[in-house]
């Protein structure tokens, strides 16, 4: 059945930026008005110009090793279902019937030979395409093509196991679009030869916060974790955050949007997880890391460290979290996490990982008890019509840029900074800004 | 007696099975259990669909589009959607070939409690 | 499913008023109180939900999906060392909790001493001004006589949520 055409994806049309983009976001000036944290207007234009455009990740290939496994997740707010082929590809498949537009799957995860639509008995297989329906002789009265009425496929491709998705046809290609950040993406994915597989499954909060707020988080603001963190790491620790400050080596680095800011102490992160285990795993390792990696790369597998990539996924080096920022209105999100380990990792050690991502980046983890009330009330805020259009100061780091660096991507000195914030918000005006994924512009290299 | 040639003996593998059309009688779908030859229509009964694209667990034969399942030998329709039950044809096997006497039922369906097709919903 | 043994009046008040002080101590915020009541071979468990067909042998959870809690000893006394730092800033100003429990039922456990007990929660919590959380779920116990009291020794806690209603779960249930 792998050679039935489902029916294309119809293209949404491109409604016209917004007029007060530049009110809302200034990174040349360093600064932002809190109303784009809160605004149905600039949502809805996310939703068309961002989620529907850009490629978002999907699932870790780990999740789905058989045909006809499964998982759900969104694209936006676009349901839909991530499919293991007969042929060992990966299908997206927006979870709605082309009858009705019913969901035609209800399980979070699983292994199906198809999706039945629970409506009229649409009946589809892993790959989309339309078999039956229930009192098909109807339908063969009436000429009903099948061929003409499967499952809308999104775009797919993978990068060293991490799965993303696209709606948009003219979006570049994966590789483009990751750009010289997979160097750094490598860190994670790549330091072993078995490669990575998540654990444990996914687990699922919500938060009434903007969905920026949190991916910016990630891309580069280690300059709350000193403070906000500090009840969780003399929990884990008994003692403070580490001075980020006193660091001797860090950088935030960015491209497109992504942002990737990290320190060369190779276990910074994974330390708060308070199991020896770990940190021994990480100090072991880190020399077979550096015969793929380079010795540089090696220093950074659990350092002081975080990741995005844009719009919304990220994760922790050494926390092991990794997590979709699933956009739910202009001041709501869903969560999704997963914990992420070395495939060939010994299993007391991914066993460690599993329940130290849960005590430190979890719905019950000390360390995110207070990001959530961060988030939550940056966004509440703007609720207020005044406050909404004050300006919120992003301008730690300018001119912090390093021209005689070997480093890839966009690199900047120092870890507590902005740079990469700010590379994130212009990314994303240029984005609400851009018609055509060929209106977007090329800002690497001119960021400062 | 009305022969119908299905396929060569050493051409299907216990567990698999294969469609063999048939303008007269409709397509059959012939299968290898464990050895032994069955043969049934191919359509599925509640819709549209070829049995022989379906799956095949031990005797039950799962239709491709609504997952309902029939018991091959007897034909008996055994879960939802199927209600009612498949058509079988007796099978004939010589040295070489297996054929369906397409006039006559499949032994283990008259033996069955309820007879293909009799009784059964609609 | 092992045979469920009744055990007498006095023991089962026992085991109710156990589960009754202990909500009334975590409302409280009386943490290292709570503490007190805990087995340090407690494990304290409560799995993620998956929201998995029925057909799927895997069932809703297990002991292999994350949890939101998965917990020996040394993880509750860390997270009641957070809340109680001056810095827990989602717990300044504290966070008030109402535990309702009911549907108690009480059995004889395992070992001597032992006793099994299940009972049904509603947790409602209030954050800030307007903030409001309620989370509801079944829990199965293990209480343990150690010195001269019970303990608990092992709690299991599900919830019907597969996607947690709220950012966080700041307490214990």
């Amino acid at each position: 059945m792998m050679d039935k055409p489902t029916t294309t994806l119809k293209a949404i049309e491109s409604t016209p930026p917004l007029a007060d983009l530049d009110r809302i976001c200034d990174m040349q000036e360093g600064r932002m008005a809190g109303k784009i944290f809160w605004d149905s207007e600039i949502y809805e234009q996310e939703l068309e110009k961002i989620f529907a455009r850009c490629w978002l990740f999907v699932a870790h290939e780990s999740q789905i090793p058989e045909p006809g496994d499964y998982v759900a997740t969104t694209l936006g707010e676009d349901e839909v279902l991530v499919v293991r082929q007969k042929d060992r590809s990966i299908k997206v498949l927006i979870n709605a019937c082309p009858h009705r537009g019913n969901k035609v799957c209800f399980a979070e995860a699983g292994n199906a030979r198809g999706f039945i639509c629970n409506y009229h008995g649409w009946a589809f297989g892993p790959d989309g395409a339309l078999r039956g329906m229930h009192e098909s002789g109807v339908y063969e009265q009436s000429g009903f093509d099948k061929s003409r009425q499967g499952l809308r496929e999104a775009r797919v491709d993978s990068y060293k196991g991490l799965v993303f998705a696209t709606f948009a046809a003219d979006a570049p290609s994966l590789a483009d679009y990751l750009g010289p950040m997979t160097w750094y993406l490598d860190v994670i994915l790549d330091n072993d030869e078995g490669g990575t597989e998540f654990i444990g499954g996914c687990i699922r909060s919500t938060y009434e916060c903007n969905w920026k707020i949190a991916a910016e988080n990630f891309v580069g603001d280690i300059l709350h974790a000193g403070w906000t963190h500090d009840s969780a790491a003399q929990a884990m620790l008994g003692g403070s955050v580490t001075k980020v400050s006193e660091l001797p080596e860090s950088y935030q680095v960015n491209w497109n949007g992504h942002g990737y800011e990290f320190a060369r102490d190779l276990v910074g992160n994974a330390a708060v997880l308070g199991e020896s285990a770990i940190n021994k795993y990480l100090h072991l390792h880190s020399p077979k890391a550096a015969e793929r990696l380079g010795e540089f790369r090696a220093r950074m597998l659990g350092a002081v460290s975080s990741f995005t990539v844009f719009p919304n996924f990220s994760f922790l080096p050494g926390q092991n979290t990794v997590r979709v920022w699933q956009p739910r209105g202009p001041n709501k999100i869903e969560l999704y996490t997963w914990v992420i380990v070395n495939r060939n990792a010994p299993a007391e050690v991914k066993e460690k990982w599993r329940r130290g991502a849960m005590m430190t980046f979890s719905p019950t983890g000390v360390f995110e008890m207070d990001d959530g009330e961060n988030w939550e009330y940056c966004t509440k805020t703007s609720r207020g019509k005044v406050t909404r259009y004050q300006d919120l100061y992003v301008g730690l780091g300018m001119n912090s840029r390093l021209s005689d660096t070997e480093l890839p991507g966009n690199v900047f000195r120092g870890q507590l900074n902005e740079a990469n914030a700010r590379a994130y918000y212009q990314r994303w005006k240029d984005l609400l800004q851009a018609r055509t994924w060929a209106e977007v512009p090329d800002r690497n290299g001119k960021l400062d | 007696m009305n022969k119908v040639l299905l396929c060569q003996r050493d051409e299907l593998a216990p567990g698999s099975l294969k469609k063999v059309p048939n303008a007269e009688v409709g397509d059959i779908c012939v299968y290898n259990l464990d050895g032994r030859y069955y043969a049934t229509a191919d359509l599925c009964t509640h819709a549209t669909a070829s049995l022989a694209e379906g799956d095949l667990d031990d005797d039950l034969i799962t239709c491709p589009v609504h997952w309902g399942q029939f018991h091959v030998p007897t034909g008996r329709a055994v879960t939802f959607p199927c209600e009612r039950h498949l058509r079988t044809y007796r099978v004939i096997v010589t040295d070489r070939e297996v054929y369906a006497d397409v006039a006559a039922e499949a032994e283990e369906a008259l033996a069955d409690a309820d007879p293909a097709g009799a009784g059964s919903p609609v | 499913m092992n045979t469920l043994e009744l055990v007498t009046l006095e023991e089962e008040r026992a085991v109710q008023a156990f589960l009754l002080r202990e909500a009334r101590l975590l409302d409280e915020d009386r943490w290292d109180d709570w503490l007190l009541m805990v087995s340090e071979r407690i494990h304290y468990w409560m799995p993620g939900i998956e929201n998995r067909r029925r057909e799927d042998a895997r069932g809703g959870f297990n002991a292999e999906h994350m949890a939101l809690f998965d917990d020996g000893y040394r993880e509750l006394q860390r997270r009641v060392a957070r809340f109680k730092q001056p810095s827990a800033w989602a717990e300044d100003p504290p966070t008030r909790n109402v535990h309702l429990i009911s549907n108690i039922e009480v059995y004889a456990g395992e070992n001597p001493g032992e006793y099994r007990a299940f009972s049904c929660f509603v947790n409602v919590r209030s954050r800030g001004l307007d903030e409001q959380y309620q989370i509801a779920g079944r829990r199965e116990d293990v209480l343990c006589r150690e010195g001269d009291g019970l303990k608990l020794l092992s709690r299991r806690i599900l919830i019907p949520n597969a996607t947690l209603p709220c950012k966080n779960i700041n307490t214990f249930l």
